[in-house]
């Protein structure tokens, strides 16, 4: 990870960016595909050039045998890759691809230019949740004046029209077999209005654990984790998930039965069953 | 409902020394414990002993077999206990039992000693969970403050962290144990069962040279383990494998016990660091402990280090004598929720072979 040593394109590319966090699985940059240029050029002539794009970067795991790192990188890079590109053909609103090094383990995609839902619900950024726990008596006493500040200004939108477009789009997710694997208010973003008389686009991100399935179940248990994380980050979520699942209903159409029961029975079911041994 | 003062320990120091005796017999070892809790807050090991049944090569543990055996080692192994401590039973304060989770008949026959020393000396009882004795003991050698557990053992797969006076699961297996598959194993290529098949696997690995594919199955924070041992055992159906080694010189595209071995450590640990770093990642700690009888293990250690290292975290583990089952854990525990006055009557002091960690209220911790 030494920028000052790297060949590569790709990791030329990388040394160019900013890292925006790091995860577990991969650090996520920002940066441009296309850097300006040394030399000075006219300005407003290089305006489609310098679209940024998030850069998901699996790096090399020490830990792991060399051989297996490989492999697992090239195939969980050409497996989110994959999924993305499903998405698109199948019209749902995901980022677009840039750029895919398997060899390094470098996805690129469109940068979203807006908030994750999780933020604009007043959910709090990601690992936040340790300081809200031991403050559990000041943060209710805040949301009583949280319409101060709405999150939500500048996106012309309410929150029960975010919670249908979250419906409409996993469904339109399910309808094309793909099942998102990590579904949680953070890993939803909301595009705000390109111009005046257009609408905010809801926008799924992260697809580093989704994989195809026609099966009912997998279906039913991706809408089940979503729930869960709704539950967990937003205190009285009931009719913002409700609100979800009708939507959902309303895209779906004739599949909407068979999930809709299979769901039923994953929440009796719970997340783990009893331990065995 | 909890106060303000949230974090501070409700556990008082004792006024007085606590003796705690720990019975523990969930799975092939038997191992008794005594263990002594300071009014300064030091804690003492006073004797630590433990009488493992050993099944010969190819074999593993029935659980009739192993209450036979836990019966026959009972009394000496706690009468072992006492005279290392130097301690008589009518010091003791309580005496701790595992409850569960583990298999039935080996549970039963070590909880029908417990209870009938409580009867005979007058004794509390203390049932503990088994995985919140492991929890507690690596905790307590460490000085681990928050860590996330990776409790790895031949009947649990867990990664664990404490919330809100509970220790949550966060990830476990889907089916079989990591120390089941490894032990399972050791058992399709004739491996020795002494001291244990987990550790004989380890020293064959360290002979193995090349990796050979195999599943690799972590879904979120949980992983899939049987398919990796289904297919593992596949690959001694190979017309390469050589369980003696190479036939002559110009032999070379072979695969051997050692590599098989080496593949399969491997793979199965990278899974596990893979879920431990997603839960440190998820709840923000820097802290790994491992225990169980597979957290022993030197290679899943270092694995383990360096996944911390890349996170700037720090590893605990502990050696064989506190990662293995042993009955010190079982008093160590079983102290702890006893100074919060939590005893078990006669009536309820049953065993249970499913009993989960999240189940337990960890009311000695703030």
């Amino acid at each position: 990870m030494n920028p000052e040593s790297s060949s590569t394109p790709t990791q030329r590319l990388i040394s160019r960016a900013t890292l925006v966090s790091q995860g577990a699985e991969a650090a996520i940059y920002k940066g441009e595909l296309h850097p300006p240029p040394i030399y000075p050029v006219p300005s407003g002539n290089r305006d489609h050039d310098s679209e940024p794009v998030l850069i998901k970067y699996r790096f090399h795991k020490q830990y792991r045998h060399p051989t297996l790192d490989a492999s697992l990188t090239k195939s969980r890079v050409a497996g989110e890759a994959r999924a993305i590109g499903r998405c698109l053909r199948a019209g749902v609103n995901v980022p677009g691809i840039r750029m895919v090094d398997l060899q390094e383990g470098v996805l690129a995609i469109e940068w979203i230019n807006g908030k994750s839902v999780r933020f604009l619900l007043g959910g709090g950024a990601e690992g936040e949740e340790e300081v809200d726990e031991v403050h559990g008596d000041v943060v209710e006493s805040e949301e009583t004046d949280e319409a101060e500040e709405d999150p939500l200004k500048g996106y012309n939108i309410t929150q029960d029209d975010i919670m249908q477009l979250i419906g409409t789009e996993i469904a339109k997710m399910h309808e094309a077999d793909i099942i998102h694997g990590d579904l949680t208010t953070s890993n939803m973003m909301l595009r705000p209005p390109s111009a005046p008389d257009k609408s905010s686009e809801l926008v799924l991100i992260d697809f580093g654990l989704a994989y195809t399935s026609t099966l009912v179940e997998d279906k039913a248990v991706d809408l089940y984790v979503l729930e869960r994380a709704f539950a967990s980050t937003h205190p009285a979520s009931e009719p913002l998930f409700a609100s979800v699942l009708k939507a959902y209903e309303r895209q779906a159409g004739k599949d909407w039965k068979a999930i809709s029961r299979r769901l039923d029975d994953v929440r009796l079911r719970g997340r783990k069953r009893s331990m065995v041994g | 409902m909890p106060g303000k003062m949230r974090k501070r320990s409700p556990l008082k120091a004792p006024e007085r020394p606590y003796i705690a005796l720990g019975l523990e017999g969930s799975a092939n070892k038997l191992g008794a414990g005594i263990i002594k809790h300071s009014p300064d807050g030091s804690t003492e090991v006073l004797a630590n002993v433990r009488h493992t049944y050993i099944t010969p090569p190819g074999e593993g543990f029935l659980p009739r077999d192993t209450a036979q055996h836990h019966r026959t080692w009972a009394l000496s192994v706690i009468n072992d206990a006492l005279k290392k401590a130097n301690v008589s039973l009518h010091d003791i304060d309580c005496i701790c039992y595992t409850k569960g989770p583990g298999m039935g008949a080996p549970l039963t026959s070590v909880a029908l000693v417990a209870r009938t020393l409580s009867l005979l000396y007058h004794k509390p009882l203390v049932g503990v969970n088994h995985c919140v004795g492991h929890i507690e003991m690596g905790r307590q050698i460490t000085a681990a403050k928050n860590p996330v557990v990776l409790y790895v053992s031949g009947g649990n797969t867990q990664v664990i962290a404490y919330s809100q006076q509970c220790y949550r699961i966060f990830g476990e297996t889907l089916d079989i144990a990591v120390g089941n598959c490894l032990d399972r194993f050791a058992r399709v290529i004739n491996l020795s069962n002494d001291p244990s098949p987990g550790y004989n696997i380890e020293q064959e690995a360290k002979k193995g040279k090349r990796l050979l594919p195999l599943p690799y199955a972590t879904k979120g924070m949980d992983v899939s383990l049987s398919g990796i041992l289904t297919s593992i055992e596949t690959y001694t159906q190979d017309k390469r494998y050589r369980p003696d080694g190479p036939i002559n010189d110009t032999d070379s595209d072979i695969i051997t016990p050692q590599d098989l071995c080496f593949s399969l450590q491997e793979t199965v640990f990278a899974m596990l660091v893979e879920i431990t770093e997603r839960a440190m990642a998820h709840i923000g700690s820097k802290e790994v402990l491992i225990v169980g009888g597979v957290g022993c293990n030197e290679r899943l250690q270092e694995m383990m280090g360096i996944m911390a290292k890349e996170r700037d975290g720090l590893v605990f583990a502990t050696d064989e004598r506190f990662c293995i089952d042993n009955g010190i854990m079982i008093a160590q525990a079983g102290l702890l929720s006893y100074r919060m006055g939590f005893q078990t009557s006669l009536a309820k002091s049953t065993c249970t072979q499913r009993f989960r960690t999240d189940q337990v209220h960890v009311s000695w911790r703030a």
